[in-house]
């Protein structure tokens, strides 16, 4: 038995729950620190992730720390996935698995991160950067939609650490943009990407961390 | 026998582009360069699509190991594939399992999901915004100004002098475009000691001089530090910058 992984984490904050996912996914044992953001930039948690953001992981069984949730999972499963359910051993689809890492971590986590900021955040309605961060995610929307077109998962027949890295952002789309939603008609607009997401969203692991998460941005307890 | 490398890259002279180039020489890798001209809106061309569907440069194509054509896209994951594949003797990279193996990684991902997309919007407010939003540019600016704030301190205790460990690795290579164009993005690089310190270091290494220019002339450097140079640079960029602005609103 492995011993459990420290997961530095955050109750609202969608990064780090994206590496819970995998954890839960991969069946490796682990514990969360739930961080306040004010503790991040200072030590000691600046010793473990320069950048004083979460998540983090701390893994007593190599020794190894990591920050960056890209980075993480992609160790997650190099090291724990042994059988390969999330990953690919060789072949292109292993770095095509890579590649949409890449694209969630840079194209979709950031674009949906100042989306939020200027739709729910900023204390003054600002026109034309909401609007701008609207288009972005529209066009993340319309990149998935038409990769997955004809298919189940973005690389290969089987679910990986890519699908899985999008569901967290995937799923703020609602509390970002409220009423607003109604009006892109995603169902519609974007059907593959729309059969996606609610395939990854009923996988157990997935439920069960994002009730989780639900549950501790509730105040619920940990 | 395995599959000789074919490699073709298309790309245009930006941070994200001469990563790859960059990465290529260090490794000392033939390749082809086709360039994607923007001011043509070639990037957003059927054929170019069908190799990225995102619609951006850097992309890759090569021969895999089975003989067939691997398309990849995402300047992060292209420069994992040629360090796995090629980077046999560890030049610019770590045997996995490694911890300086994971450190690059989480330099990389840094990068790619820190310093380049908010530069990148910092270059968009400053820039290429068709209406000035004063706030646009300080947010942004602010950002960078802080992940630089990260780099610097992290490279003051760097014995090396570089990111991870005691070599250049493709860490460095994906910053180095994006800190040459620091001026560009409204950011003084002389508040930065350290990283400043790098950048010039990593400009002395042959493989950096010579990626940098592809696939024409990288220019950054002294239009960081020539305004008016600057000006007129981004004025032909607001052009096709708005242009695709409006294309992706039609969508
Ligand atoms: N690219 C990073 C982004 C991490 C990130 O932005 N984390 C947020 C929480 S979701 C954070 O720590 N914010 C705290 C702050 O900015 O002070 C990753 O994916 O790990
Ligand atoms: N201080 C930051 C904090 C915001 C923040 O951390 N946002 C996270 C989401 S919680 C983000 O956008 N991360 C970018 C990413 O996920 O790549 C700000 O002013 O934007």
């Amino acid at each position: 038995m492995s011993k459990p992984i420290t997961l530095y984490s955050h109750a609202t904050g969608p990064n780090p729950w994206k590496v819970a996912m995998v954890l839960e996914e991969l069946n490796v044992p682990y514990d969360t620190k739930f961080m306040d953001f004010a503790d991040l930039k200072k030590d000691p948690y600046e010793q473990l992730c320069v950048n004083g953001r979460v998540p983090a992981i701390e893994d007593p069984n190599t020794g190894i720390n990591i920050w960056e949730s890209g980075a993480i999972v992609e160790y997650l499963a190099e090291t724990y996935d042994t059988k390969h359910e999330l990953s690919f051993e060789k072949g292109p689809e292993k770095y095509q698995v890579k590649q949409w890492l890449h694209f969630q971590m840079s194209g979709q986590g950031p674009y949906y991160g100042q989306c939020a900021w200027f739709n729910k955040f900023h204390p003054e309605r600002l026109a034309a950067p909401t609007e701008r961060y609207d288009e972005q995610v529209k066009r993340v929307l319309y990149v998935l939609n038409k990769a997955l077109t004809g298919k189940k998962y973005l690389v290969g027949e089987k679910c990986t650490i890519a699908d899985i890295s999008f569901v967290p952002w995937n799923e703020m789309l609602g509390f970002i943009l409220g009423d607003k939603l109604a009006s892109w008609d995603v169902e519609k607009n974007y059907p593959a990407y729309h059969a996606w997401h609610q395939s990854l969203l009923a996988r157990p692991a997935v439920k069960k961390t994002w009730e989780a998460k639900q549950k501790v941005a509730s105040g619920g307890g940990q | 026998m395995a599959a000789q490398p074919d490699i073709h890259l298309y790309t245009t002279q930006t941070p994200n582009g001469i990563k790859i180039s960059i990465t290529l020489e260090e490794l000392g890798l033939p390749y082809k360069v086709t360039k994607i001209e923007f001011s043509k809106n070639a990037q957003k061309e059927p054929w170019f699509l069908g190799i990225n569907p995102n619609g951006r440069i850097p992309a890759l194509t090569d021969t895999f190991t089975d003989g067939k054509t691997i398309n990849l896209f995402e300047s992060g994951s292209i420069q994992q594939y040629l360090v796995d594949r090629y980077d046999k003797d560890y030049k610019i990279s770590y045997p996995r399992g490694t911890r300086e193996f994971y450190d690059v990684n989480s330099w990389l991902f840094f990068l790619n999901s820190g310093v380049g997309p908010m530069q990148g919007q910092a270059n968009h407010f400053g820039r290429y915004a068709p209406e000035h939003i004063e706030y646009g540019v300080k947010r942004y600016t602010n950002e960078t100004r802080r992940l630089y704030g990260v780099l610097n301190t992290h490279l003051e205790k760097s014995t090396s002098g570089y990111l991870v460990g005691d070599r250049c690795t493709i860490a460095d290579i994906a910053h180095w475009g994006w800190v040459a164009a620091a001026g560009w993005a409204g950011v003084d690089i002389e508040d930065f000691p350290a990283l400043k310190a790098w950048e010039e270091m990593m400009l002395k290494r042959p493989g950096v001089e010579k990626g940098r220019q592809v696939p024409d002339p990288h220019t950054m450097r002294e239009l960081s530090k020539d305004s008016d140079a600057a000006k007129k640079a981004a004025e032909e960029t607001k052009k096709w910058v708005q242009e695709g602005m409006a294309a992706d609103t039609k969508k």
